[in-house]
């Protein structure tokens, strides 16, 4: 095919684009500076107070099931939002906006926090007493329910979010083993399995991507739906709520979308990669962000309403229990962050269309989902007489102690800390991803006006 | 969209306006048969009003049984207009352009006719109009607002509302094309409905600002519909296997599926029947088909949590409401039917590139949907009033009659004919969003390769 001088020209100069893209990314992996470090320090050592925490509260004993709500509530947290976002790059892949490049690795990299979650999970095992003489989801089943089947469905999701981000990171991990210098080249090496970019490669990649995409949503939805009905609502007598599994899966989307955008703040003015992350990934998750708060609202007053309507007593005091009783105020938290806020923030145009409005919503909403998490969990854990047909007296509200709060805070701390030892190890913006966009991208002359024109490979 | 098809303006003119300025000798033929059945419905719901709701198959304790389901359906079948319409303009997916007008339309035919029939259920559907207009306050006796029996009306009538000017907005370029081609009393008639349309900059912007405002704020009404219709159900304490929680959801989920099965089913019929190749393409099947994949699979996650939590508690309602449905016959055999059609069999051959671009295959497996879809209500509704009541020996049966059966024949036939006579007066494909796609597609060499793209908005 016979190239024109302008071809030539425009294909040199896309070239060199990419490999200044790739200088730049990969060039952060070489260093990271003091200040990096210091974040780093600070986290180590509230992860190691949490710890310590976790060992306080393992030396009362796992007989006392409302000792351990709020350790509970902090492991449901972990998995509500840290694994929550992975699902951004993998929905946001599934329809092939091509706006989600530069944002896929920063919501990826939160699937690490899967290894924290399944280790706090172990303890976990051990409070809920077995299956038989009370209603669960496994009908007195008895082989392996809950504790197998429960630890297989965290443990699976948390070695499917792994995967995902390894097959999504593996030609950023070829071009680190490449071009950055330094101690880490080894494992590098040992991580690119010889990763070379053929077309066959390339192919098999995408291909992957769709398959363990597809399996860490399905893992996801399970997982919520087990740990949801088995350590929350089994717990609660009288308490039988279809849409409640749905609810708290809704509210881990919610919160992977809140704590992506998020990440993508303070990588854009903290982290210094405002070059890559634009109004427009802000712009497009803030509509999404806007639709799963209104969600929130739709499946809680979906539960509410049948609940309050139908005047049953049973049904009665587990609204008051929940949710105008004991844990009153944190669900007007968890009310206005996840839902009234967001929304009142979000319906303008102008927030969706910024940096700050977007961030801002989603810290907000991770409040909410926390919030959320600890009365749940809180409450669940603090009936006693779990055998009950009903909730026949509503149990106070239990409040945390010293123990608690250190878990709390270790261990967000903790899996925080572990996506930034992460991000030493893969970009956390995709090399890949953000140069194969120079292709996709021209800009053109329409009528009077220069445009942006998207190609849309199939 | 790989496939990019650049069609002249002149050309689309002619091909989408043919079926409002021409009328081809099948379509009266059509419009007999279609008329015939749906007389045949409004034959059975005049002998229903003479001879009382004694003709019906309804006796304690099923007091709802093939007309109420009717109504349900064609509520979900109502859904798919906004979603295709509304949803796919927000996130500007470009394959929606022919789609949207068809399926707001069938969501207008598919909601007034499912209007119909709770009034004809009353059996004396004249007092509804006797009860309300006006409203006898002096008695001290109001609307009891707190029954969804109430919610529903509103809920329905905003929705068609809604829709109707959504319809309309987008109608309006095309009336103004229809207009300048035609005379006499037509030519009135479009002049008027057009709203003096000359296509300027300052129309075309705020008929754009109009259609987003309209999507959007219809959202939370097409959201708000199908969940009051279930919470005719859901708030009902008396059927143990009614009062879920998930029920708002699930009904929505459920109708969008039906929904936009039904679309594919619409679309493949304007295909053929107004021979459309230029604007109807595989491409549009293979998207409408990816769409459903995820739609139904959200669906039946829904289903799942309905069924399995139902019977979470044991209690004993629950538990024969699932015998009966699973394990006695013909509920049984119907439960087998619903499961296949409405997923195990479409799902897996929607999940080929091949079977979703194939048109006679998506035609089949989109009726194959909504025939599941029907059971799927029918199954809610009619087994749960079967074993509401705790005693065995107030158990009770139900086996529709020729009425209701001619009466959900009729309802189908009404809302194809709505839908016929519709594309005689409007042009059922939008013309200027056709044009309007043209304009903003263009191409992108990658490599060696040209790849279609498009224009960012």
């Amino acid at each position: 095919m016979h190239e024109t001088a302008a071809t030539k020209a425009s294909a040199l100069s896309l070239l060199e684009e990419q490999q200044g893209i790739t200088r730049d990314l990969l060039g952060r992996l070489a260093h990271a500076g003091p200040r990096f470090w210091l974040v780093v320090t600070v986290l180590g050592i509230l992860f190691i107070v949490g710890i310590v925490g976790v060992v306080l509260r393992l030396q009362g004993g796992l007989a006392d099931r409302a000792k351990w709500g709020y350790y509970a509530a902090t492991f449901a947290f972990l998995l509500t939002a840290f694994q929550g976002a992975p699902i951004v790059s993998l929905a946001t892949r599934m329809v092939k906006g091509h706006w989600r490049r530069p944002l896929a690795r920063a919501s990826e990299l939160f699937a690490v926090v899967g290894v924290l979650s399944s280790v706090l999970f172990l303890i976990m095992l051990n409070i809920i007493p077995p299956v038989q003489g009370r209603r669960t989801l496994w009908f007195e089943w008895p082989v392996g329910a809950p504790y197998l089947f429960d630890s297989l469905a965290v443990i699976f999701l948390a070695v499917c979010g792994l995967g995902l981000l390894y097959t999504a990171a593996l030609p950023d991990i070829a071009a680190a083993r490449d071009r950055v210098p330094g101690g880490r080249k080894g494992l590098w090496t040992a991580l690119a399995l010889d990763w070379q970019g053929t077309p066959e490669q390339w192919r098999l990649q995408k291909v992957a991507l769709g398959v363990l995409g597809g399996f860490y949503l399905m893992f996801f939805v399970f997982t919520h739906l087990l740990v949801s009905v088995d350590y929350v609502m089994a717990l609660v007598p009288g308490w039988k709520d279809n849409i409640f599994p749905a609810f708290h899966a809704l509210v881990g989307l919610q919160s992977g979308v809140a704590i992506t955008l998020v990440a993508l703040g303070l990588l854009r003015w903290v982290g210094g990669y405002k070059k890559y992350i634009d109004m427009e990934q802000f712009w497009g998750l803030s509509k999404l962000l806007l639709a799963l708060s209104l969600l929130w609202f739709y499946f809680q007053w979906s539960a509410f309403i049948t609940f309050w309507y139908g005047k049953q007593p049973g049904e009665q005091s587990v609204l008051t229990f929940l949710m105008f009783g004991p844990y009153a105020g944190l669900y007007l938290t968890a009310f206005l962050c996840g839902f009234l806020l967001p929304f009142l923030l979000l319906i303008w145009n102008v927030v969706r269309r910024s940096t700050v409005g977007p961030f801002l919503a989603g810290c907000i909403v991770l409040v909410g989902a926390f919030a959320d998490r600890l009365r749940l969990y809180v409450a669940a854990f603090s009936v006693e007489d779990i055998k009950l047909h009903a909730l026949e007296t509503v149990p106070a509200t239990h409040l945390p102690d010293s123990a608690d709060l250190m878990i709390m805070i270790g261990m967000v701390a903790g899996a925080i800390l572990m996506y930034l030892l992460a991000t030493r190890i893969v970009p956390p913006v995709s090399v890949w991803e953000v140069k194969e966009m120079l292709h996709y991208r021209v800009v053109r002359m329409f009528m009077k006006t220069r445009v942006v024109v998207l190609a849309k490979p199939e | 969209m790989q496939e990019r098809v650049q069609i002249s303006d002149e050309q689309i003119n002619r091909e989408l306006l043919s079926g409002v300025l021409h009328t081809p000798l099948w379509f009266w033929g059509l419009v007999l048969l279609l008329g015939a059945v749906a007389g045949v419905g409004v034959i059975a719901a005049g002998f229903l009003v003479y001879f009382g709701v004694g003709v019906l198959g309804l006796n304690r304790p099923v007091f709802w049984g093939f007309l109420i389901t009717n109504f349900v359906f064609w509520v979900g079948i109502s859904h798919a207009g906004v979603m295709i319409s509304a949803i796919l303009r927000l996130t500007q997916a470009e394959w929606r352009r022919p789609v949207t007008r068809a399926a707001e339309v069938l969501t207008i035919f598919a909601l007034s006719t499912a209007a119909l029939f709770p009034l004809i259920h009353t059996g004396r559907p004249w007092r509804a109009l006797y009860w309300v207009f006006p409203y006898d306050f002096s008695r001290g006796i109001w609307p009891n607002v707190r029954s969804p029996l109430i919610w529903d009306p509103s809920a329905i009538f905003t929705y068609l509302t809604g829709t109707i000017l959504f319809v309309f907005i987008a109608l309006v370029p095309d009336l103004g094309m229809v207009r300048d081609r035609t005379t006499g009393w037509r030519h009135k008639l479009y002049s008027v409905l057009s709203l003096g349309w000359e296509g300027n900059p300052r129309q075309w912007r705020l008929q754009a600002v109009a259609g987003i405002l309209l999507s959007a704020l219809i959202l939370p009404v097409f959201v708000s519909v199908h969940s009051i219709v279930s919470w005719d159900f859901g708030m009902a304490v008396a059927v143990e296997t009614w009062h879920a929680t998930v029920f708002a959801p699930y009904f929505v989920i459920g109708a969008v599926h039906s929904g936009v099965s039904a679309v594919v089913t619409m679309m493949a019929l304007l295909l053929w029947i107004f021979k459309l190749k230029n604007y109807i393409r595989p491409d549009h099947f293979d998207a409408l088909g990816r769409l459903l994949v995820v739609v139904a699979t959200a669906w039946l996650y829904f289903y799942v949590l309905d069924f399995f939590f139902g019977m979470y508690a044991l209690e004993p309602q629950e538990i024969a409401n699932r015998t009966l449905i699973m394990f006695q016959w013909p509920m049984s055999f119907m439960f087998v039917l619903f499961a296949l059609a409405s997923y195990f069999i479409p799902i897996p051959l929607w999940l080929s590139r091949k079977n979703r671009r194939n048109i006679t295959l998506m035609f089949w497996s989109s009726i194959l949907v909504n025939i599941g879809m029907w059971m799927e209500r029918f199954q809610i509704i009619v087994p749960g009033l079967m074993r509401k009541e705790p005693f065995t020996f107030t158990w009770g049966g139900y086996a529709p009659t020729v009425v209701e059966l001619a009466m959900v024949t009729g309802s189908f036939a009404l809302v194809g004919l709505g839908l016929l006579i519709f594309s005689k007066f409007f042009p059922l494909i939008p013309a200027w969003e056709q044009k309007e796609g043209q304009l903003l597609q263009d191409e992108v060499q990658v490599g060696r390769a040209k790849v279609p793209g498009l224009v960012h908005e």
